[in-house]
């Protein structure tokens, strides 16, 4: 069973990273139009090094994603224990009230935050977008989160409270942990979120500023070089170095584990 | 246990963000003693690096952009940024509606010296003139037409080619309303601002299904598709044609067919918000000096300048030069301002015909 | 408000248990509900508002327009039939999509949970997510050059049979929905994974040796427990996908016309903002009657939770 299970991982992650391998390799191509035959070359990083707005607009989206995730991990996940742990009136209105962030295009997302924005004085710029992806990404932190609630037993932290534990207490000794891996994934997912927004980003930015996203979805009008493979393939190697650093300097390497 | 590690992660995480927001933080760069913002399209002309340096240089003055992806979204952030834009580029078939909106100043061009030399045609188009006064400084034309891939197709002398069953699966069409509308108008001889007949030009349209391959959308796109060979007969904008031919070397062919081309130009205009209208005319000006525009045209490759003392300056021979005859004026139209009814009955068609194509 | 309720929790913080009982219940679930939806209110809920009242306008009220109330926008469906196939095209796109999210990440999820632990599972849990961190334009336009004609597909078929004819996937629903697949799955297989580590291995061993089937253990263990992961799962892919517009105009060429890319054009080319809020808001129906439907399908069978 085992060798059947990692077979299939095995398919699963190449289906997942067929597109991504051909992203580095065309970042080493020399074509900008990404034409075979595949022609060694960096010059697509040398050309970035002295891209400041790319560089620049990377670092922002970054920031960005950064608060983002922390953020709305913070914000779901309070909603979700409330949602999961709570009876109250109106608890289905408020969880199908979290489908319009995901089920409005981007595009009415956008255009709606920006005249709203602009009518109530919010106005633009860095605090306009953080308010609009930390919002997008809030649903996707309470669902992820409720599914792992779903699993944490609930006589666990009613049994450490009858034993003296504030409820607070009790949540941070008990329930946090264990809800650990969801939380984890929720986070990731709302930096992935952030990361990949650009319509809000583009309606609320200011002008000047700018994130990886908006630089990608502009340049395909004219036609984006493989610098922008270039910082992808950068950034990717990036995340998996830092992944990989964490995993083996973590003691706590089984937090994927039941507990 | 777990628990001091969760208080750590937590207290890491936080610092780290605050770090970061740090970084984030001085974004503001010292800037000269004034600073323009320009709205347009990214990669346009008006951002290119060299030139914004020796813009200031010259003047003293420093330009900052701010982008748009599509002509209501311009509108859009015009309407709900009052003050925040200097100098907008606009499709000249929109001046009409953004000067109804009083969103444009009427600008003196005798105070832009550059404006002599702009090409009547361009320059006194009843597509930026109300009331006498010119909404809008002509800044550079193009026109869309017959792409074809060489060798292998003779120069088509018709857009009938795009419904010739010779070239099953391997047409692209530009994914736009007007432009589409325009071609099926022109293939019904009749006027392609203000067809009557709609129902003829949905049928020459949807006579194009079994050649379609693709629509598209952006000069990447067109790029990407034709050099892996996705289509070999398309329409395609004058200026990304040179682009293509010059910098890519694509191997394709650009003609105008009979019926005609679809022209367009692009003014610059001052928003009436904008508290520096001296400063934004400067840039104006500068943006219509053939000193600039021979650099963009021939380092980067641009549209055709609408003044027609830069476009000489270009060598005889220069395939911009050769692609922007000024013999197309007397033949071509250009796109014109459409009342809101008549833009959502092209609307509404195309989108009924992108429907039928995807059936 | 706001300040009162973290007053309100402070001291009972710090004064513990002779304090819990005064507090109501209501103010602690109040609290932890109130600064996610005040957020979403302020950024979502009252900008869609705004939305709602164009999609029944005659048009967007700005410079000289002088809009009038209309049912109009939401006619088109009757009006313009063509965008019934359109809606139906969405839909079925958003139904293979999430059913094949399901099928795979279900599986993924039960192969990463018994082919790894520890470490590797942690490496391999992040592996699985990162490839989500690489922009979705770029992903999409890599999948033009693995699935057009002489693409990456076939090259490698053409590596081991020479002479193949091509694949050629691209420009076709197929494409789209390989797209879409990618884009979606790790979602799926993060929340099945998040649902399966409640289940026992214990359990499982002792079905086993008391002799129960494979399947038997999967629909009698497995499946409910994981169910939970895979609606949260469903639901993170089928509402976004019912209006995706980028995956259908880069992979799908001709067909690729959907709701999504029919309210993009409203906007950003027959600049009919009325029209395309009232096709948003006509395919939040849609979503709100798929899951009104699905969630009384599970209640009958007897598989829904006791929340609901």
């Amino acid at each position: 069973m085992t060798h059947v299970a990692r077979a299939f991982l095995l398919g699963v992650l190449l289906f997942l990273y067929a597109p991504i391998i051909v992203m580095v390799a065309m970042a080493f191509n020399a074509s900008p139009l990404y034409a075979m035959p595949f022609e060694f070359s960096t010059r697509w990083f040398g050309a970035l090094a002295g891209d400041a707005v790319l560089i620049d607009s990377t670092r922002n989206s970054l920031v960005i994603a950064v608060l983002t995730a922390v953020i709305a991990t913070i914000l779901g996940t309070a909603a979700s224990l409330a949602l999961e742990r709570k009876r109250f009136m109106g608890r289905a209105i408020l969880r199908i009230l979290l489908l319009p962030p995901i089920a409005i295009p981007w595009i009415i997302s956008g255009t709606a935050m920006l005249l709203f924005f602009f009518w109530t004085g919010i106005g633009r710029g860095f605090h306009a977008m953080l308010i609009g992806h930390v919002a997008l990404a809030i649903p996707y932190v309470v669902l992820v989160v409720g599914t792992g609630l779903k699993n944490v037993r609930v006589d666990l932290e009613e049994a450490a409270q009858s034993l003296g534990s504030t409820p607070l207490h009790a949540f941070f000794a008990v329930t946090l942990p264990l809800l650990a891996p969801s939380i984890a994934a929720a986070a990731l997912f709302a930096f992935a979120v952030s990361l990949d927004q650009f319509v809000i980003s583009y309606f609320l930015a200011t002008p000047g500023y700018s994130t990886l996203p908006v630089q990608i979805y502009t340049a395909i009008r004219k036609g984006f070089t493989p610098e922008i493979n270039a910082i992808s393939a950068l950034l990717l190697g990036f995340s998996m170095l830092a992944i990989l650093a964490f995993v083996c300097l973590s003691k706590a390497g089984g937090t994927l584990e039941r507990r | 246990m777990t628990v001091r590690l969760s208080r750590r992660h937590v207290a890491g995480l936080l610092s780290a963000s605050t770090a970061l927001g740090m970084i984030g933080l001085p974004l503001r760069r010292a800037w000269a003693a004034e600073t323009i913002t320009v709205l347009n399209w990214q990669g346009y002309g008006t951002d290119e690096k060299w030139a914004l340096q020796a813009f200031t240089k010259a003047t003293g003055i420093a330009v900052q952009h701010d982008y748009y992806s599509s002509e209501p979204e311009m509108i859009t952030k015009l309407r709900t940024n009052p003050g925040a834009y200097d100098v907008a580029v606009v499709n000249s078939a929109r001046t009409q509606q953004l000067q109804a909106e009083d969103l444009l100043m009427p600008l003196d061009l005798s105070r832009i010296p550059n404006a002599v030399g702009l090409t009547p045609a361009l320059r006194d188009n009843p597509n930026i003139h109300i009331d006498g006064k010119a909404y809008g400084c002509a800044w550079v034309w193009g026109y869309n037409a017959i792409a074809y891939r060489q060798p292998g197709i003779q120069t088509p002398d018709s857009y009938k080619i795009f419904q010739d069953p010779a070239y099953e699966g391997r047409l692209a069409l530009l994914d736009d309303a007007t432009n589409s509308v325009a071609i099926g108008a022109l293939l019904t001889a009749q006027d392609m601002n203000d067809p009557k007949d709609l129902t003829a030009v949905s049928e020459q349209l949807k006579a194009m299904k079994k050649n379609l391959k693709l629509l598209w959308s952006s000069e990447d796109q067109w790029n990407k598709g034709f050099e892996a060979k996705a289509f070999d007969l398309a329409v395609y904008w004058s200026g990304a044609s040179v682009r293509s031919r010059r910098t890519y070397k694509l191997p394709l062919g650009f003609t105008a067919p009979k019926e005609g081309a679809i022209g367009w130009f692009d003014t610059l205009g001052v928003p009436s918000s904008s508290t520096k209208a001296e400063a934004a005319l400067a840039f104006v000006n500068y943006m219509i000096d053939p000193a600039f525009y021979v650099e963009w045209a021939t380092k980067v490759g641009a549209p055709a300048s609408a003044n027609g003392s830069a476009m000489e300056k270009l060598p005889a021979d220069d395939l911009n030069r050769t692609t922007h005859d000024p013999a197309l004026f007397k033949s071509m139209q250009f796109m014109g301002p459409l009342p809101d009814e008549r833009r959502q009955a092209f609307a509404d068609l195309w989108e009924e015909t992108k429907a039928f194509y995807a059936r | 408000m706001q300040g009162e309720l973290a007053g309100g929790g402070l001291r009972q913080a710090r004064s513990g248990r002779s304090l819990k009982r005064a507090m109501p219940v209501w103010v602690g679930t109040l609290a932890l509900l109130l600064p996610t939806y005040l957020w979403l209110t302020l950024a979502i809920f009252l900008p869609l508002l705004g939305m709602l009242v164009f999609s029944f306008l005659t048009k967007a009220p700005f410079g000289n327009a002088k809009p009038a109330f209309t049912f109009d926008q939401y006619l088109a469906f009757v009006r313009q039939p063509y965008l019934i196939d359109v809606a139906w095209t969405s839909l079925r796109l958003a139904l293979v999509t999430t059913g094949l999210c399901m099928i795979l990440g279900l599986a993924a999820a039960m192969a990463l949970k018994q082919a790894a632990s520890g470490r590797a599972r942690t490496i391999l849990f992040m592996l699985i997510i990162l490839p989500f961190w690489t922009n979705g334009l770029i992903r999409i336009f890599s999948w033009t050059m693995v699935l057009r004609e002489g693409g990456f597909i076939d090259m490698v078929i053409r590596a081991f049979w020479p002479g193949a004819p091509s694949i050629g996937l691209l420009y076709s629903e197929p494409a789209i929905i390989i797209g879409l697949v990618h884009g979606y799955l790790p979602y799926m297989i993060l929340t099945c994974f998040i649902s399966l580590l409640a289940i026992d291995d214990d359990l499982i061993d002792a079905a086993r040796s008391l002799g129960a089937r494979n399947y038997v253990i999967f629909g009698k263990i497995i499946l409910p427990l994981a169910l939970p992961g895979l609606i949260s799962g469903a639901v993170l892919t089928f509402v976004p996908v019912i209006g995706c517009f980028m995956e259908p105009r880069i992979l799908g060429g001709r067909v690729g016309v959907t709701m999504g890319t029919v309210i993009e054009d409203q906007f950003t080319s027959a600049f009919n903002w009325p029209r395309g809020a009232a096709f948003s808001f006509s395919m939040l129906a849609l979503v709100l009657v798929v899951f009104a439907l699905f969630s009384s399908v599970l209640r009958q069978g007897g598989i829904a939770r006791e929340d609901g």
